[in-house]
């Protein structure tokens, strides 16, 4: 065998590593324990020991949640409003989106980049702002109306919707359209026929998962007062009747199961639907899914008694007036912006840390919940359903009740706030995680099985090189929601931006609130290019 | 072997380095019943048997080094196949098997920026290091230029004969089966429909078997 290697070896190259790779990854590195002793981790007490027996009575009634009748009834009708809000929600933001869409798609622009770069930039407002900062203000011009909750969401997703329906539009290959123009269509027939068609499998896709959000989107407004399951579990935990928490976290558990399972089926059948190829027929599942989803839309309409008057009464008109008024020019004493600048590093440091410890459980459960390529044992099965299931109360349950079962062991401060959005975050994360690494091609690691490799070094040169680009592009990308996230952890009381912000509105200082809400717009577009570029450096 | 497409081919080296279990009766492999094998056993069996693959399956997103030394994976301890993924171990006979086929100069690029016939070279220096006694290779030509084909074949049959072992390939071109193999087998929708020693055959012989006379 010695003859085939003895060839004497060449002069090796230099092993090179990518440098810009290498400064991001220090970087990290050092912002994270940054965060950490900002959050306090390594100077001082961070555990409350008097909450630990108030946070074994909370575990301990885990499997005996409240099942009578009577709480049934309620829990079953706190699901239908929420269903309702976040269905109206996600039809309300579509539609936005579709039209918001023609108006920052390249395509409408053309050369105009200056146009386009304001019409992009305009988007950030809304964008950047979380739909419960949205609730807030809403209900100080609309009072306590369903509206505020649909429109909440209908705005803020509408204007990611848009962004992203116009990426959508604008990455379909050219060639097409460009030949019917060439050809002498006007430039609508050409988008209807050349750029339309081969983005409505995607367009449609996010638009059914924007929907799976929304349920997320309403419970969280239900704990800021819109009614719900949300608000059903609020009240349960304030008055500390944690059967009724727990019937409600499993409630909210199987809304999201049922909204996942959907979504999820939908996009399949999306991504490669059933149509006879000999006459002009619809593939049925998607024909009922639109007809189901149209449906709803229709009863939720009537379910929350909306009425489009509201809109137009009069008073909302003065009320909008007033506040329009009261909160222009913005309030920039000396004392407020210092304030702002200290918890705005408190909320970074909240994100920051959510996304590490996030980053660091998706690593450690990702193979678990992952479905195995081949056939495996029924240990491993069941091990990771227990693990999926357990992503899916974590992502199920808002980070602001989270939190408030964090405080349990935690003192107050940044670190509870991190952590139940870490918590959160991970059950997000995890299963992005195992559903990239169940899309990874698994022919090299059976390659690898074939020449005899174990199950741990199959692992390391088969899955974890294709895994770790896009599982980090995802924790970035989820930085980027965590931010918004942290200002909706501080509304309910966890320090950080949102907190000044809950206090700002309350006190009608609408002044203040303008200069907070343009610094969360700033930190968010921050975080945003910063994890863009991060991104782009992972490529 | 030789066959057209769908004959087979593939599924029969699948079936010999364990990666499919047959439906029925038994396989020997190196002495061995492959189905049979379980755990570190059929780990330890598979390591003595090096593929070729059609697809390459290689790592796209490694180094040209560590897909070579995935070779050794069959042999290196977990700790040492990840320790390798950080400093890459075993560097010179990595170097002296891409050198034998004129690579050593992208050992240190990723996979997946290589064209499909240096690829091609990568999956087989990965059985240089591995050092199997059978070597399987489905295809392992397809891509690269003829005298490159004449080289890696030789390679191949080389690495194979030297510890006493055998090369089974399956190849396209009847040119390079009559130069390189002893034996040809063609299969026909599942089912040997020739075995000769090459000796007795032609390139006329072979070509019948694509449909495409020559």
């Amino acid at each position: 065998m010695t003859a085939v290697l003895e060839s004497p070896p060449t002069v090796p190259s230099r092993l090179h590593r990518a440098r810009a790779r290498w400064a991001w990854g220090l970087g990290a590195v050092a912002v994270v324990l940054w965060s950490l002793a900002g959050a306090g981790l390594f100077s001082g007490n961070v555990v409350n020991p008097a909450g630990r027996a108030q946070f074994g009575r909370f575990a301990g009634t885990a499997l005996s949640p409240a099942l009578d009748a009577a709480f049934l009834q309620v829990l079953a009708s706190s699901a239908l409003i929420t269903i309702a809000y976040a269905v109206l929600g996600a039809a309300l933001a579509v539609l936005l989106g579709a039209l918001g869409a023609v108006l920052v798609a390249r395509t409408t622009w053309g050369r105009r980049r200056l146009g386009w770069t304001l019409a992009r930039g305009a988007l950030a407002v809304p964008r950047g702002l979380h739909e419960a900062v949205w609730g807030l203000l809403l209900v100080n011009v609309l009072g306590l109306d369903p509206w505020v909750g649909v429109l909440a969401i209908g705005l803020a997703y509408g204007a990611v919707t848009a962004k992203v329906f116009a990426d959508l539009l604008d990455e379909v290959p050219r060639g097409s359209y460009d030949a019917l123009l060439a050809a002498g269509s006007g430039r609508i027939a050409a988008a209807l026929y050349g750029l339309l068609p081969p983005a409505s499998g995607g367009l449609l896709s996010y638009a059914f998962y924007r929907l799976e959000c929304a349920v997320r989107s309403a419970v969280v407004l239900g704990l800021i007062g819109a009614g719900g399951l949300g608000y059903q579990l609020a009240l349960s935990f304030s008055s500390l009747r944690w059967e009724q928490v727990w019937s409600c976290v499993y409630a909210l558990a199987a809304l999201c199961l049922l909204a996942d399972v959907g979504g999820r089926a939908v996009r399949r059948r999306l991504a490669a639907p059933r149509t006879p190829g000999d006459r002009l027929a619809r593939d049925r599942v998607l024909t009922a899914a639109v007809l189901t989803t149209l449906a709803l839309v229709a009863w939720s309409w009537w379910y929350l008694a909306i009425s489009p008057a509201t809109l137009f009464a009069e008073r909302t008109r003065e009320q909008l007036g007033y506040v329009l008024g009261a909160a222009w020019p913005p309030d920039t004493d000396g004392g407020l912006l210092r304030s702002i600048a200290v918890l705005a590093v408190d909320t970074v440091q909240m994100s920051v840390i959510a996304i590490a410890l996030a980053t660091v459980g998706t690593v450690a459960l990702a193979g678990l919940a992952a479905q195995p390529a081949g056939p495996t044992g029924p240990g491993r099965r069941l091990t990771g359903t227990a693990v999926r299931m357990g992503l899916l109360l974590l992502r199920a349950v808002p980070p602001p009740v989270w939190a408030l079962v964090v405080l349990f062991v935690l003192l107050p401060g940044v670190l509870p706030g991190a952590v139940a959005l870490g918590l959160y975050t991970l059950g997000v994360l995890g299963r992005l995680a195992a559903e990239a690494t169940e899309e990874l091609d698994p022919r090299p690691r059976a390659a690898l099985a074939a020449l005899g490799a174990g199950p741990a070094a199959g692992w390391l040169y088969g899955v974890l090189p294709g895994a770790t680009g896009p599982v980090l592009a995802y924790a970035l990308y989820r930085w980027e929601v965590a931010i918004r996230d942290s200002v909706l952890v501080g509304l309910l009381g966890a320090g950080g931006l949102g907190a000044l912000l809950a206090s700002r509105v309350g006190a009608f200082d609408w002044a203040a609130v303008t200069t907070i809400l343009i610094a969360l717009v700033l930190l968010t577009l921050a975080v945003d290019l910063v994890s863009a570029r991060a991104r782009a450096a992972l490529r | 072997m030789v066959g057209p497409s769908g004959a087979g081919k593939s599924t029969l080296l699948a079936l010999a380095n364990g990666a499919v279990p047959p439906t029925a009766g038994s396989v020997q492999v190196l002495g061995a019943d492959v189905a049979a094998l379980r755990g570190r056993a059929l780990r330890r069996l598979r390591a003595r048997v090096g593929t070729v693959h059609q697809h390459l399956e290689l790592v796209g997103q490694l180094r040209v080094v560590h897909n070579v030394n995935a070779g050794r994976l069959g042999s290196w301890p977990a700790g040492r196949a990840a320790w390798s993924l950080a400093r890459p171990q075993g560097l010179p006979e990595v170097l002296a098997a891409l050198a034998r086929l004129d690579l050593a100069d992208r050992v240190f690029e990723r996979t997946d920026r290589l064209s499909g016939g240096q690829r091609q070279r990568v999956a087989v220096a990965r059985l240089l290091v591995q050092r199997p006694e059978l070597v399987l290779a489905d295809e392992p030509a397809s891509a690269l230029d003829p005298a490159l084909a004449d080289r890696v074949l030789g390679l191949l049959a080389e690495l194979a004969t030297e510890p006493g072992g055998a090369l089974v390939a399956s190849l396209h071109d009847p040119a390079l089966a009559l130069r390189h193999c002893t034996r040809v087998v063609g299969l026909v929708a599942g089912r040997v429909a020739l075995d000769a020693p090459t000796s007795a055959l032609t390139v006329g012989d072979l070509a019948t078997f694509y449909g495409a006379p020559r």
